[in-house]
């Protein structure tokens, strides 16, 4: 498939998902509503705990923000690749999009980038709003170091959403298993608060799960200006994570795909 | 040439009850869906599928897509094995499946064919003028803007028949693809396969109808309980002779469920 191809395909995706959103005229106004409620939720909280914490040495608000931002960014990346699969499953088009002229992996994550792309742009007007509400001070943020850590991360959350539609083509309920990961990161990824609170053995796995990383990598970026050189041990583990995850993303979803066409499930739901 | 060669091809689908399976009365077990059928499809014929219902019709048109893979046996396409080249089988094979539901229900007809027609890489110019001709061979011009849940089960019958057909497949897959239209649109879609099938297509189509598999099949295969029951060359065959003929395959009598012939039953 040539680069043309891949960007007509990309633009049929994208237009087919705007259109659909559209047409569903309340579903834009609720998030938008739910969004404004969770950053005053969040602005009381941090006014309700006062200025003596500060968690990495950070005011607690801009912490919050990026952090939940963040991870609902990489989260709701993760689900759309679950969704994509399970929406085509529930609406009868999984079979018909799984047999077009377009590779089964190249439609999903096309699919799924399209749903990345509004979450990307939900994120950054959530982090607008939420350093409008900021009335302290910020260093200048370090573009360069948060867009690498944002490309980073995107792949990770690529691969492991990969493997999330590859569950939910095996069995059909992977959303239970990904509420039950996403449950697990909120706790101990330092979404709410720092990953130094933890107990020592609870710590130690929490480096393990990448998303720690990408947020401890995004906050210094956003709001300690931390430049690339400071965050090359960041930007190193999660390029770890990134050369392993997406290989075997890649082989997990094709070996669920051809199990699927040889039981005859690739539409069960 | 063969467009289409099934080698010994056989599928089996099994069930596995739930875990607690006190709870309900699910059974399991195994289901062979085809056992050991082999049959040939040339370019530009049309080989009509009969076979009451369960007899393995649309497995066997999803093993020649892709959408299932065999348990033994080899179905190949324009030369490529399904299980070896799948996506060069894909790029050459279209498929109106008799599911409905099939389509992004917020789309307008238009829109619809655009997207899939993106994904089986029609290329960009010529598409607009292949929408819209493939929308007027199917008598859905008039409904181009309508968003597509507001169709009926005939105009979904449509739609997925044009968007078989939009990429110009070498193989065309259809199943029961007359089920829910008038007789008239009917006539007029034999006629658009008849003109495919001209052109050089293999078309292998799935149906109840006597009528329409004497209309247009040069072939037609009978499936019965997943084996190859009866096969036979069609040049002019009255669709009583080929009731006769399925009947002497499977031993049913072969009724079509449509409504005229319940009503006709019922009176």
């Amino acid at each position: 498939m040539n680069i043309s191809g891949l960007a007509d395909k990309t633009v049929a995706i994208c237009r087919r998902d705007l259109l659909t959103a559209v047409r569903y005229r309340s579903g834009f106004l609720l998030t938008a509503a739910g969004a404004v409620a969770e950053l005053a939720a969040f602005y009381y909280l941090a006014r309700a705990i006062g200025p003596g914490f500060r968690p990495d040495g950070l005011d607690y608000f801009p912490f919050l923000v990026v952090g939940t931002g963040f991870y609902t960014f990489l989260i709701m990346g993760i689900h759309s690749f679950l969704d994509t699969v399970q929406e085509a499953q529930q609406t009868g088009t999984l079979e018909v999009l799984m047999t077009t002229a377009t590779p089964p992996p190249v439609m999903v994550l096309l699919s799924a980038m399209s749903a990345f792309s509004r979450q990307a742009s939900q994120f950054v007007l959530y982090l607008a709003a939420g350093i409008m509400i900021f009335r302290g001070s910020l260093p200048a943020p370090s573009m360069a170091g948060a867009f690498a850590i944002f490309v980073l991360s995107l792949m990770i959350a690529i691969a492991i959403g990969m493997m999330a539609a590859a569950l939910q083509l095996a069995m059909q309920k992977g959303s239970a298993i990904l509420w039950l990961m996403g449950s697990i990161a909120w706790l101990m990824t330092g979404t709410l608060f720092p990953v130094t609170t933890l107990p020592k053995p609870l710590r130690r796995i929490s480096e393990f799960i990448p998303i720690t990383h990408a947020l401890d990598g995004m906050r210094s970026a956003l709001l300690q200006g931390a430049s690339i050189s400071t965050l090359s041990r960041e930007i190193g583990i999660l390029a770890l994570f990134c050369l392993t995850l997406l290989p075997l993303s890649l082989v997990l979803f094709s070996l669920s795909l051809s199990h699927a066409r040889r039981e005859g499930t690739l539409s069960c739901y | 040439m063969d467009s289409i060669i099934l080698q010994s091809v056989s599928k089996v689908f099994h069930h596995r009850p739930a875990l607690f399976n006190w709870l309900g009365r699910e059974q399991g077990g195994t289901t062979v869906a085809l056992d050991q059928v082999s049959l040939r499809v040339p370019a530009g014929s049309i080989l009509a599928l009969l076979g009451p219902n369960g007899s393995g019709k649309t497995t066997l048109l999803k093993l020649i897509s892709t959408t299932l893979l065999p348990d033994s046996g080899r179905v190949l396409v324009q030369g490529a094995d399904t299980q070896v080249a799948p996506q060069r089988v894909r790029s050459c094979v279209g498929f109106a499946m008799a599911n409905e539901r099939s389509f992004f229900p917020r789309l307008t007809a238009q829109e619809n064919l655009d997207f899939f027609a993106a994904l089986e890489d029609v290329p960009r110019k010529c598409r607009k003028l292949r929408i819209e001709t493939t929308l007027a061979h199917t008598g859905l011009q008039a409904t181009t803007d309508t968003l597509v849940r507001k169709f009926s089960s005939g105009m979904y019958q449509r739609l997925a028949i044009a968007r078989a057909v939009i990429k110009q497949p070498s193989v065309l897959l259809l199943d029961e693809p007359t089920r829910s239209l008038d007789s008239g649109t009917r006539e007029d879609f034999w006629c658009l396969v008849r003109k495919l099938a001209e052109s050089g297509t293999a078309i292998v189509m799935a149906t109840h109808n006597f009528e329409e598999a004497a209309a247009v099949g040069d072939r037609v295969v009978v499936l019965h309980r997943g084996q190859l029951a009866g096969y036979r060359q069609l040049g002019r065959v009255a669709p009583a002779d080929l009731r006769s003929f399925y009947s002497q395959s499977t031993g049913e009598a072969g009724e079509e469920y449509n409504s005229e012939s319940l009503i006709e039953s019922l009176q």
